[in-house]
């Protein structure tokens, strides 16, 4: 049965499935039956039955989704699917609160949304431009000036980091964090990091989350329909070494990085 | 214009806004739900028919601060209704109309809201003593009318409001007491008149958040007329702005409206200098010789809202739109009681009052989960209007004699509160609207 949402509930979802399109699906909100699945909805994750995993997955993806914009209605095509907005609500929610504000007359304000999303109005009033740092991942949550990869500046722009140090757990030498790969049901294997530069919260957050899963490999798509946007991807190297990619964000030098060019998409398309 | 934070189902708490905030509805109304239960659970059908869009209303909202935002949230939700005006005198909250419903036609005066032919019914969300005129307005205009509770501050323009209201008889007039469209209310409402609590011997509600009520925006004027709540020339504080909808449901409960109450008022914690207290008790005193104790803070979120009636064989609660039952040890075997699912609260074991359990179980559907498709009680106040709006007249969830009936309880409490002392209710004022 279709059901009627409210006009902001449907634009996020259209949003939702528009990300999803741009990014051969790696970004998904349907994700909710893997999380699920997977154990990272309220657990710490564990490895499921093979079994279990692939009745999540048929229950999985942005096909199962109808959308009417006419009758702002969605419809589940199958029963059991699950819409886990939390890798663009809380994008969608500072965008939101950054509007308000704007509406109320702040000229300047520096938004947090927690580690993963950030949104400066204005310009501090001390000058220059919102200063926002992005350290590499640490292993045992280590900060400090050696930890930091790049320094983004922001005027009236959003910054979303995504990477693999929020929930995660191991079983021998795999590491496997809470970011699920929507087209394989596993934990995204890409990157490590990801992060990303835009007016809209909204689309930092979802797009860092797609770069996560897509990696430096995968980027390029991303890259090409966005091609002034803001980015950083940071996968492994070789020899213990991080690989990164970035536009639009200077990294801070480290015997530890390696720079690799930014894809266009064309060497995927083409 | 502002809001009414103390509604029900309305909170800041961080899963309130989760369930309820613009994203809320996703959350609601998408995320978690299985759509497999849509079909088969009965339980969140109320007793109308439910509407499926094939005929619409033209919808106007007057009021476009926080509650109104709500209204407005909901009404998108509901297929049969099409919003087709908002009125608000802040132009901020026009800016945000226009983002939000982007077909609605905006007013700074809501008087050209009410020349819109097209539009048959009206949602008012004002402040409080804003209604009396608008209200009048409405029904000459017209309109179908849904005005949020306390109808008014003082008596006479309760009064005036009910009489528009019942002079308008080919119109519709429904007040904001939702909990009475509320299925979850009616079932618990019908257990117990069933008598399943032997002799009811006494009831308690609380509403318990922490939050100043005091609120901010970018001039002083605006600041003003924005904390209206906080200005004892026009509100009821806490037992006229929320205490209303837990009364009207003992009021419901017990079949009579009280003959006196007992009140005091404190302010605890925030003394910023209002005179609205932050913390009230007050004690009804109902015809059957039961009383109910209310408490309600802005100093201490523990416990949220609740309602508890207690009888000589058992107790009800209801909190969140759900509802258990606790029995004594000496109480009758309901016989059904064995099947149903347990809930431990401490050393206590509440029993889920869960609707139409059986006809759920012979449906192979468990009854013991949570329902996802259950919505806010307002959600279910609205529908009901709209649908009355489209196929009626039928007699309201909640008409103008329960509204005014409320609020004149509540103005009269209020009184107790602020003057710590007891009054007693004069019949005549009730039956003044019949």
């Amino acid at each position: 049965v279709p059901v009627r949402v409210a006009p902001d509930a449907f634009a996020v979802l259209a949003r939702a499935a528009r990300f999803h399109q741009e990014t051969g699906g790696a970004f998904d909100i349907t994700v909710g039956p893997l999380m699920r699945c997977w154990r990272f909805a309220g657990g710490t994750g564990e490895v499921p039955e093979p079994a279990a995993l692939a009745e999540a997955r048929e229950r999985t993806g942005m096909h199962l989704v109808e959308l009417d914009a006419e009758r702002r209605t969605v419809r589940f095509r199958r029963p059991g699917v699950l819409v886990d907005p939390g890798a663009i609500g809380k994008g969608y929610a500072l965008e939101q609160a950054a509007l308000l504000l704007g509406e109320l007359g702040v000229e300047r304000a520096l938004l947090h949304g927690g580690t993963s999303t950030v949104h400066g109005i204005g310009t501090p009033e001390s000058g220059g431009q919102w200063k926002v740092a992005v350290e590499y991942p640490g292993e045992r949550g280590e900060t400090g000036p050696d930890q930091v990869l790049a320094v983004v500046a922001l005027e009236n722009r959003a910054l979303s980091v995504s990477a693999v140090w929020g929930k995660w757990f191991a079983v021998g030498d795999t590491v496997y964090g809470h970011v699920l790969d929507p087209r394989t049901g596993w934990p995204a294997q890409g990157a490590v990091l990801a992060a990303v530069v835009s007016p809209s919260a909204t689309e930092t957050d979802a797009l860092s989350t797609a770069l996560l899963t897509l990696g430096i490999e995968g980027h390029g798509p991303v890259a090409g329909a966005h091609p002034a946007m803001p980015l950083l991807v940071l996968g492994r190297g070789e020899g213990g070494r991080f690989a990164a990619v970035a536009r639009g964000m200077e990294l801070r030098p480290s015997p530890r990085l390696v720079i690799v060019p930014v894809g266009t998409g064309r060497e995927v398309a083409g | 214009m502002d809001n009414k934070s103390g509604q029900p189902g309305s909170g800041l708490d961080r899963r309130d806004f989760l369930k309820r905030g613009s994203l809320a509805s996703l959350f609601a109304v998408v995320g978690g739900r299985e759509a497999m239960a849509a079909e088969i659970r009965p339980s969140s059908r109320p007793r109308y028919s439910r509407l499926d869009g094939s005929e619409t209303v033209a919808c106007g909202l007057i009021g476009f601060g926080e509650w109104g935002r709500e209204i407005a949230t909901t009404l998108g939700r509901i297929p049969s209704v099409r919003l087709a005006g908002i009125s608000d005198n802040f132009p901020v909250m026009l800016q945000r109309a226009n983002r939000s419903v982007p077909d609605a036609a905006t007013h700074a005066d809501y008087r050209r809201l009410l020349d819109d032919r097209d539009i048959k019914a009206v949602f008012i969300a004002t402040p409080t003593h804003q209604h009396r005129d608008i209200v009048i307005a409405a029904l000459q205009a017209g309109k179908h009318v849904y005005c949020e509770t306390p109808l008014a501050h003082t008596v006479e323009d309760a009064r005036a409001i009910a009489d528009a209201a019942k002079a308008a008889n080919r119109q519709i007039f429904q007040v904001g007491l939702p909990y009475r469209s509320n299925p979850q209310h009616r079932e618990v409402f019908q257990f117990i008149r069933s008598g399943a609590l032997g002799k009811m011997t006494t009831s308690r509600a609380q509403w318990h958040r922490k939050q100043s009520w005091r609120r901010a925006s970018a001039t002083p004027e605006r600041e003003r007329e924005l904390n209206w709540r906080l200005d004892p020339e026009v509100s009821l504080g806490l037992i006229g702005e929320v205490g209303i909808h837990q009364l009207d449901t003992a009021d419901w409960i017990y079949q009579g409206l009280p003959t006196a109450v007992s009140g005091m008022g404190q302010i605890m914690q925030w003394n910023d200098g209002r005179k609205v207290p932050d913390t009230i008790q007050a004690v009804f005193e109902f015809p059957t010789g039961v009383h109910l104790t209310y408490n309600a803070t802005l100093t201490n979120s523990f416990d949220g809202e609740y309602d508890m009636f207690y009888g000589s064989d058992g107790t009800i609660m209801m909190r969140d739109s759900k509802a258990w039952l606790f029995k004594e040890v000496d109480a009758p075997l309901l016989g059904w009681e064995v099947y149903a699912r347990k809930d431990r609260f401490y050393r206590e074991t509440g029993i889920a009052l869960v609707a139409d359990a059986t006809k759920l179980a012979a449906q192979g559907v468990d009854f013991t989960a949570d329902d996802p498709n259950v919505e806010t009680p307002l959600f279910y106040a609205l529908e009901e209007f709209v649908d009355n709006a489209l196929r009626g007249p039928f007699p309201a969830g909640a008409g103008y004699k329960q509204g005014y009936d409320a609020t004149v309880v509540a103005i009269r409490a209020n009184e107790a509160i602020l003057g710590n002392k007891r009054v007693t209710f004069d019949r005549k004022i009730f039956d003044a609207v019949s």
